[in-house]
């Protein structure tokens, strides 16, 4: 075998270690969808909880309603986040990004669903700071899952919750309502939606590269 | 001139590489996973996944999901060890080439 061809294909295998590093770090892990759910049950929890008292004034009422509203929607979408994320993640690798990642949402929901309550039945919670706590919990594990996956766009959802958290402590039931409402929106539904395009655009370049 | 390493004959099989490379990157991959990234036969798959567990280079785990058997392969230390001076070899050869 002459020079040439054995460098080739010592070349060869150079590049075949990169490309099959690169394909295993590629996890073809979808959080998009997550995003969009959470984002729909926190509209469904909010306007379930207004609705029941009087749909007029949701403003001043989405906190006073039901009180299963929120407990009830939010283990739902616990359940159902499990449910789709074990059948969705059936024959993928696991990565340490990835567990990484579901260990802080993990973490966090279970700080809420204990948190909530307790401060509920005590009777130390109103709306701002609940409120407050939301966008502030959210916005620490968008922005430790954004420095965790090096993705600008979840960090800069991460800033809108954090921002969130600070406006709604100043603002009228009214205000911080609407603060809430464009938050979610923006850093659930929009960021989700996008999301789930990106995530689609990698596997179909990743189907290309196959 | 200074000696060129040789090559860890069990690392420079193409799909043995390839199985290496891709476990480097994951903490641990199914059979199925493994197959869809390299493209190869379960036979072919299998042969190769044998002899990296036999030299110590993966692990692996056989288990059933729901009546299904899966098994889950690892890169071991050894093998990570194995793949890091694979590459380091790699490297002398093609630089004392290119030298």
């Amino acid at each position: 075998m002459s020079i040439n061809t054995e460098e080739m294909n010592l070349q060869e295998r150079v590049n075949l270690i990169e490309s099959m590093i690169a394909e295993g770090r590629r996890t073809a892990e979808s959080w998009g969808w997550t995003f969009v759910l959470w984002g729909i049950a926190y509209y469904v929890a909010i306007f379930w909880a207004a609705w029941s008292v009087r749909p007029w004034s949701w403003p001043a009422q989405l906190f006073g309603g039901n009180h299963w509203a929120w407990p009830i929607t939010m283990l739902s979408a616990v359940a159902l986040t499990m449910v789709i994320g074990l059948r969705g993640g059936r024959g993928k690798p696991n990565t340490g990004a990835g567990r990484a990642v579901s260990s802080i949402w993990s973490a966090m929901g279970v700080s809420m669903l204990l948190l909530f309550p307790a401060l509920s039945i005590a009777g130390k919670i109103d709306h701002h700071s609940f409120i407050a706590i939301v966008a502030a919990f959210l916005g620490t594990a968008n922005g430790a899952c954004g420095v965790i996956l090096k993705w600008r766009a979840e960090l800069l959802t991460a800033l809108v919750w954090w921002i969130s958290s600070v406006l709604v402590c100043f603002g009228t039931e009214k205000q911080i309502m609407t603060i809430f409402l464009i938050a979610i929106f923006l850093s659930q539904i929009v960021f989700g939606v996008y999301a789930m395009v990106s995530e689609a655009r990698a596997r179909r370049q990743e189907g290309n590269h196959a | 001139m200074p000696e060129l390493p040789e090559l860890n004959p069990v690392v420079h099989g193409k799909l043995r590489l390839a199985l290496l490379s891709l476990l480097a990157g994951v903490e641990e991959a199914e059979f199925t996973w493994l197959r869809l990234k390299t493209g190869a036969s379960d036979g072919n798959l299998g042969a190769q996944l044998l002899k990296l567990e036999e030299a110590g280079y993966v692990a692996v785990e056989k288990k059933f999901v729901e009546r299904k058997p899966q098994s889950l392969y690892r890169m071991t230390e050894t093998g990570r060890e194995a793949l890091t001076e694979y590459v380091r070899a790699l490297k002398l050869l093609l630089g004392g080439a290119m030298g």
